[in-house]
């Protein structure tokens, strides 16, 4: 590997674990610096590879500020290949961001085969995980619990039972024990994500496994545990500005409050929860007579 | 929030989804492209077998132009000023204060239900119905 190599490489590795730690901008700082050199050097191999990094980061951030038609570019220039694999994959990941999930599912499928045919595991272990997750938004958890099984089996056959990716697939997979009213079986799977994020200092992951342990608990109906995770879990989204998290951990505090008999508590995760339905001003009075705890989806 | 508990909310869900729909002549197709999901997937939804985000479940309120307890086939006006009122008081008393409460207004529905009881009457209750059951 030449020392350009080398020196991108760490860029990469660095940018990376910056993004799991949730220090997005870091990241993104170190994707551009990399692709800028990529550039002056005029190697396209690397441009692409940190174009799609680069991607992955503001989706990530929740941002659509990039060319989206450039993954596409890179995918049509090399469809054999590592860059074709991850183009595709980053590709699913946007649409999916944009809740389209008809051409997500497209790409993540298109992602999933090059991976197979290329033997990239890591790209078939990604590529599962992405069709869990569209399996999951559609509730269809069965069949999301086998990806997200084939996936984790994957990457512990290859010594990687112990990285983020574990973590992240054990989660998931935990979830739909936990959909599934199988939250016996559930419940380990995400304390052993929590354990692993928390060992690899991957903060801004632990927001997903925190909500899931606060509904498992709810479904337990151990609602003092439940109420631990779901303050951590809206304490995170908060922090990094997952909406969608912070959504569901205010309903599902209210309802613990509500278990609790401690109304004033819940109407404050009520009210939170309803600034951000503003058509539905009596929101909080129907929410305080009736449980949605049982017909919600939290990765919908 | 136990499992029976589960199924019946989801199937109340369902089964509304499909009484609203039908109510306003809505084919699956047409409600499917309103709310942003499969036809399929709202299908298993007015089966009880889909769960649906926060925001999905609102959309549905949205089409429907319901508020909540009428999508859970709550019928009755929203509450009064008064209404709340009281009830606000009520969550607010002991558990021991609430049952009495509860028993006043079963008294008070008993009382109105039989408007001829005798004017010289100091007991609330007939006295029959104060013998325990097995007498």
């Amino acid at each position: 590997m030449s020392e350009r190599r080398k020196h991108l490489e760490f860029l990469r590795k660095t940018a990376k674990d910056a993004l799991w730690a949730g220090d997005y901008d870091r990241a993104l700082t170190l994707y551009e610096d990399g692709l800028a050199l990529a550039r002056t050097w005029k190697d396209r191999d690397l441009e692409d590879l940190f174009t799609c990094n680069r991607a992955t980061t503001l989706i990530e951030m929740d941002r659509q500020d990039f060319d989206l038609s450039r993954l596409k570019e890179i995918l049509l220039r090399n469809p054999s290949s590592y860059n074709g694999v991850l183009a595709a994959q980053v590709s699913a990941n946007a649409h999916e961001a944009r809740n389209e999930y008809a051409k997500a599912r497209f790409y993540a499928d298109m992602g999933l085969q090059k991976s197979r045919e290329l033997g990239i595991a890591e790209g078939v272990e990604r590529g599962l995980n992405q069709l869990g997750n569209l399996e999951l938004h559609e509730s269809q958890f069965e069949s999301a619990r086998a990806l997200f099984h084939e996936a984790l089996e994957r990457l512990e056959d290859r010594g990687e039972g112990n990285s983020h990716r574990a973590a992240l697939y054990s989660d998931n997979l935990g979830y739909c024990h936990i959909a599934l009213d199988q939250v016996d079986q559930g419940v380990p799977l995400v304390c052993r994500a929590v354990e692993l994020f928390e060992k690899l200092g991957a903060k801004q992951a632990l927001d997903y496994p925190c909500l899931d342990l606060c509904f498992a608990n709810v479904k337990l109906e151990k609602l003092p545990a439940a109420e631990t995770w779901g303050l951590r879990a809206l304490e995170l989204g908060e922090q990094f500005r997952r909406t969608d998290v912070v959504k569901n951990s205010h309903y599902l505090l209210a309802e613990i409050y509500s278990e609790l008999k401690r109304e004033p508590d819940a109407d404050v995760h009520y009210e939170a929860l309803a600034d951000f339905y503003p058509n539905f001003p009596m929101l909080k009075n129907y929410l305080q007579q009736i449980s949605l705890m049982d017909v919600i989806n939290l990765r919908a | 929030m136990s499992s029976s508990h589960s199924t019946r909310k989801i199937h109340l869900v369902g089964s509304r989804i499909r009484e609203l729909r039908k109510g306003r002549r809505l084919t699956q197709m047409e409600l499917s492209e309103k709310i942003g999901v499969a036809q399929s997937d709202l299908s298993r939804m007015e089966q009880g077998e889909y769960k649906v985000g926060l925001d999905t479940l609102f959309k549905i309120l949205q089409v429907f132009d319901l508020k909540m307890g009428e999508f859970f086939g709550e019928t009755e006006e929203p509450a009064t000023e008064e209404a709340r009122q009281v009830l606000d008081d009520f969550r607010s008393l002991s558990d021991e204060a609430r049952k009495e409460v509860r028993d006043f207004l079963l008294f008070k529905k008993l009382q109105e239900s039989q408007p001829e009881a005798p004017a010289d009457s100091d007991s609330p209750l007939n006295p029959d119905e104060e013998k325990p059951l097995n007498q």
